[in-house]
């Protein structure tokens, strides 16, 4: 049976629980029993078919290598048997979908599995099921959004299957990894899924509302597949009825749902009782009112009003930045993300190009960094293609590509990728011709994108048109042109406008006051996604104010608490006229320290305030520690304050830098361990005494922290371990590094550790806190 | 979940240190109270059959390994496994906070304890009520003693917690989301042989990390 013929059915009747019907033993492995006991598997098939199911799921829910790693059971092939037996039990009239569930492992933010792991573990279930003939691809019960996508991607790029997709909701309407419904919808019919909907957790009556929030997000068919009511919380038993099941299955098509079935605790008699209860029923027929919308994993945001782009996230013009990323310094990055949020950001742009920097490898390491700190959609910044893909792979959601632009190579090469992994492209009005001085020519390129685009099936409302700032010092006409562009764009195309807001003052005095000035006039012209920097003075407050009086802010409710607080909020520190630096420090007064840095480097030299006033702050913080008149958190807090004082003095030495570094230390949690708290403290204090501390983060390979300490030439490695599985990988890490670079010295830490164990892996010092490195550090360096 | 429900000497014991000057006391209540909006508490148990051999203990068929398992659950015929987990949003605040504010980050992650311990004391008191043995041990967990940690996977799979609560186990038998716990705790109806000790669930005799334990430095 073709699963693209049944769609044309008014319902479409899948199976109900697999495990509810296997009556498993302890301990005994659905997925072996495709191999030992093929005729107890197919009667539970056989049961479904008879009852109604059009369609059955193969018995390879958890047939997946890395869930079967260690039980013996070869993946493909019990996935093989199963399709098998499933086609033998149901016969032509009924469709086998290969049926795959989550690995049980987290995907990055939440979790540190790869992409990549996850994706050939679905690649391994995808090829078995297609060669033994599966006639679709089901992804059920999942959680994780970027686990969805490997899954998704996994079957498309390995079958020419249709796929079906259904994820598992909590009460508060989103996943345990807190993925919404929206975020969920829009980024799986971006990737090409046939029909996508809810099963499992909860039951028919919980879903509903579920159900009728997903209808407004997807144009694609439903997929309903509930639990038999709420479980027994002990028991794990379900007591709903067939029958009181059923009773809610009409105002499901109402919703529009098509797919019907059934989760944990369903049986054949359920199937039968839906079919029945739907006998005379109709579907509701949808009209989707189709919006634009782009969405993390954990937050969608929609275009429904002027959405703001941070443009932070990018070298150009930006040392600090720059130097960062060539440093592989992904904590700057993702403090730039953290202060753009809290400014009011509604989307971050990403670009890590500059020279020295492989973008296809580092522009995904800083998605996945920035996605750590912050649930904002992104927007992959590159030139590079083979950037955006390695970027658009691993993206958790429905991210915007900038850009596209009007000439053919860029076309061939960027749509392709926007249709594939279903983004949303930023199309720049530019082409061979360069930059169009008129509206009307570059209006003309942008509707040409967006001709393109809709070829290759890429949807209208996912087309943002960028008709491009100049700065307004190189002609008269300049911006006016850039916005009678946006206005057309907007009123005749009806498709987002992007605009690089701060390029119009290039070149000019006062650019803060023309970049205010003019975002206002674009916003008032039809400008939709500003990318700006949040941060700069009024440039939020402009969106704001221009959001509450156009009618997008509904009892100004949002802009009254942006700002009913800032009377107080504003207050400044107490100047506190008789406050020493060292005081400061020792207090851990954190812009107190800025600011007396700032005055102190007025009148002295940068290594006399470094030496003859922060590092005596920081042993007296010390000293106090190490005879308990003072505890942890004085002390980060006093290591925090001098960190902010020593970034005042940073920015001051660029010009006659190098003198500051004591010396490189390569830090890392070794790999499997996650646990990174421990790890950064130790590298504030490090740095507080001016090391030059290369921090390789968590989960990091024991070749990986040699390969980096022979590179940087470092004297000393710290390494870190808070579990008694991980301190392997540790002692293994040493092994290493004493093989292929010996005259390098280790420090280690961690819960689990103690003195003697550091000397039984050979670590040449044991540290029993971040005060202890430091100490071993001053030894090493002397 | 509301501050007022963390034992704030809780708190300061995983900060290790016994008090607080102004200036980090409201800073602490201003991470408890965001530990508290961000948790989103999950907990799932079971209660399995002990069976003890001459080789150890099983716990619903599953070999639990160690002597101290098996000595733990002396005379228990029942045992109560319990899964919690605060949820992945508390990890990513504290994640932002190292960035932001390492301070910070050490008072929400020592929040963020005394949390699951209260979500796990309260989960105890609601199935102490509910079943009729007299006798419970305190919950041990994989890591205690000689209760190796690597069986972090099987407890989890045992509950089906990553379907029922969200929570995970890494190839190096980390449970994920970070703040979470998994705990075995006999039902007898003979009085048990453990002592509660500072909330660990161990006796401190018994114990190998008694050098280095805060909560015993602290409590002595």
């Amino acid at each position: 049976m073709n699963f693209r013929t049944l769609l044309l059915d008014e319902f479409v009747f899948l199976d109900g629980g697999m495990g509810t019907m296997l009556h498993l033993a302890p301990g005994e492995l659905p997925e072996r029993l495709n191999l030992t006991e093929p005729a107890r598997v197919a009667a539970v098939h056989k049961a479904y078919a008879e009852a109604g199911s059009q369609v059955v799921y193969a018995n390879t829910f958890g047939a997946n290598p890395l869930k079967l790693a260690g039980t013996g059971i070869d993946a493909a092939e019990s996935i093989q048997a199963a399709v098998r037996l499933a086609k033998n039990a149901v016969g032509e009239g009924v469709c086998v979908a290969l049926d795959i569930g989550p690995t049980g492992q987290l995907l990055p933010p939440a979790g540190q599995m790869t992409f990549e792991a996850a994706y050939d573990s679905f690649r391994v279930m995808c090829e078995a099921g297609a060669a033994a003939g599966a006639d679709l691809v089901v992804i059920e019960t999942m959680s994780d959004l970027l686990e969805t996508k490997a899954a998704l991607l996994a079957a498309k790029e390995h079958t020419d299957l249709p796929i079906i997709v259904t994820m598992t909701f909590t009460e508060n309407g989103r996943t345990f990894t807190g993925c919404p419904i929206s975020a969920a919808a829009i980024t799986l019919e971006g990737l090409g899924a046939s029909a996508i909907g809810i099963n499992c957790s909860l039951g028919p009556k919980e879903i509903l509302p579920m159900m009728q929030e997903l209808a407004k997000w997807t144009s694609l068919p439903l997929i309903a597949k509930p639990n038999a009511g709420l479980p027994d919380p002990v028991t794990g038993e379900y007591f709903l009825s067939p029958e009181d099941f059923a009773e809610f299955m009409p105002m499901y098509a109402d919703s529009g749902v098509q797919l019907f079935g059934g989760c944990c605790g369903t049986t054949p008699d359920f199937i039968r009782a839906v079919r029945k209860r739907l006998g005379s029923v109709r579907r509701s027929r949808r009209t989707i009112q189709r919006q634009a919308a782009v969405c993390s994993g954990t937050r969608t945001v929609l275009m429904d009003m002027p959405r703001i782009i941070g443009e932070r996230i990018n070298p150009t013009g930006k040392k600090r930045m720059k130097q960062a990323l060539l440093d592989h310094d992904f904590d700057y990055l993702r403090s730039e993300a953290i202060s753009q949020t809290e400014s009011g950001a509604d989307i971050l742009d990403v670009n890590v190009g500059t020279p020295g920097i492989n973008e296809a490898e580092v522009l995904p390491q800083a998605v996945q960094a920035i996605l750590e700190v912050t649930d904002l959609p992104l927007q992959l910044d590159s030139s590079d293609p083979a950037a955006l893909e390695a970027a658009l792979r691993i993206y958790p959601g429905k991210p915007i590509v900038n850009s596209v632009n009007g000439k053919a190579e860029s076309l061939a090469t960027v749509l392709p990728l926007v249709k594939h992994y279903g983004a949303s492209i930023v199309g720049l009005t530019l082409d061979e011709n360069g930059i169009p001085q008129t509206a009307a020519e570059r209006f003309c390129i942008g509707k040409r994108i967006l001709d393109e685009a809709q070829k290759l099936g890429i949807p209208k409302e996912d087309v943002y048109l960028d008709c491009l700032t100049l700065t307004a010092s190189t002609g008269a006409n300049g911006p006016a042109e850039t916005l009678s562009a946006v206005r057309r764009v907007r009123e005749e195309l009806e498709l987002q406008t992007v605009l690089g807001v701060s390029n119009i003052s290039f070149g000019l005095p006062n650019r803060p006051l023309i970049n205010r000035n003019f975002l206002c006039m674009a916003l008032q012209n039809g400008l939709t996604l500003p990318i700006m920097n949040p941060m700069a003075e009024g440039m939020t407050d402009t969106v704001r104010a221009f959001r509450m009086l156009s009618g997008f802010d509904p009892n100004c409710e949002n802009f009254i608490a942006a700002y009913q607080d800032t009377g107080t909020a504003a207050a400044a520190p107490v100047q506190n006229s008789t406050l020493t630096l060292e005081g400061a420090v020792i207090r851990g007064l954190r812009q107190d320290a800025a600011r007396l840095t700032q005055e102190a480097l007025e009148t002295h030299e940068a290594l006399t305030v470094v030496n003859d006033m922060l590092i005596p702050a920081l042993d007296t913080v010390g000293a106090d520690y190490e005879s308990g008149k003072v505890f942890l958190p004085q002390l980060i807090q006093a290591a925090t304050a001098a960190q902010s004082a020593f970034g005042v003095i940073k920015a001051s030495m660029t010009a006659q830098d190098g003198d500051a570094d004591k010396g490189k230390i390569v830090i890392a949690t070794v790999q499997g361990d996650v646990h990174d708290i421990g790890k950064n403290i130790v590298r504030l204090l490090l740095e507080n005494y001016g090391y030059d501390v290369i921090d390789l983060g968590k989960d990091v390979p024991p070749q990986k922290i040699v390969d980096a300490a022979i590179e940087n030439q470092v004297k000393l490695v710290g390494l870190s371990a808070l579990m008694t599985t991980t301190v392997g990988a540790m002692e293994e890490t040493i092994k290493l590094l004493n093989t292929q670079y010996p005259e390098c010295k280790t420090v280690v830490g961690g819960a689990v550790l103690t003195a003697d164990y550091a000397e039984t892996i050979n670590a040449d010092c044991y540290a029993k806190d971040a005060k202890a490195t430091v100490d071993f550090a001053k030894n090493i360096f002397g | 979940m509301k501050p007022e429900d963390l034992s704030r000497d809780e708190i300061l014991m995983f900060l290790n240190t016994p008090d607080l000057d102004a200036q980090l006391s409201a800073m602490l209540d201003e991470c408890t109270a965001a530990l508290c909006k961000a948790a989103q508490p999950r907990t799932i148990y079971r209660v399995l059959p002990v069976v003890h051999n001459g080789n150890g203990v099983t716990l619903g068929g599953l070999p639990l390994l160690g002597e101290d398992i098996a000595l733990h659950l002396t005379g228990c015929t029942e045992a109560v496994l319990l899964a919690a987990t605060l949820s992945a949003p508390v990890d990513a605040l504290i994640r932002r906070a190292e960035v932001t504010d390492m301070t910070k980050a050490v008072m929400l992650d020592a929040a963020a304890g005394a949390a699951i311990e209260r979500v796990c004391n309260d989960l105890e008191a609601e199935i102490r009520t509910k079943y009729s043995y007299p006798y419970y041990t305190a919950r041990f967990s994989a890591g205690y003693g000689d209760f190796p940690i690597t069986q972090q996977g099987d407890l989890v799979k045992l509950l089906d917690a990553p379907r029922r609560i969200g929570l995970t186990v890494t190839a190096a038998q980390t449970l994920l989301p970070l703040k979470s716990v998994t705990a075995v705790m006999g039902m007898s109806f003979e009085p048990v042989r453990d002592a509660r000790r500072f909330g660990c669930g161990k006796t401190c005799a018994e114990c190998p990390y008694q050098e280095t334990c805060p909560m015993k430095k602290l409590k002595d």
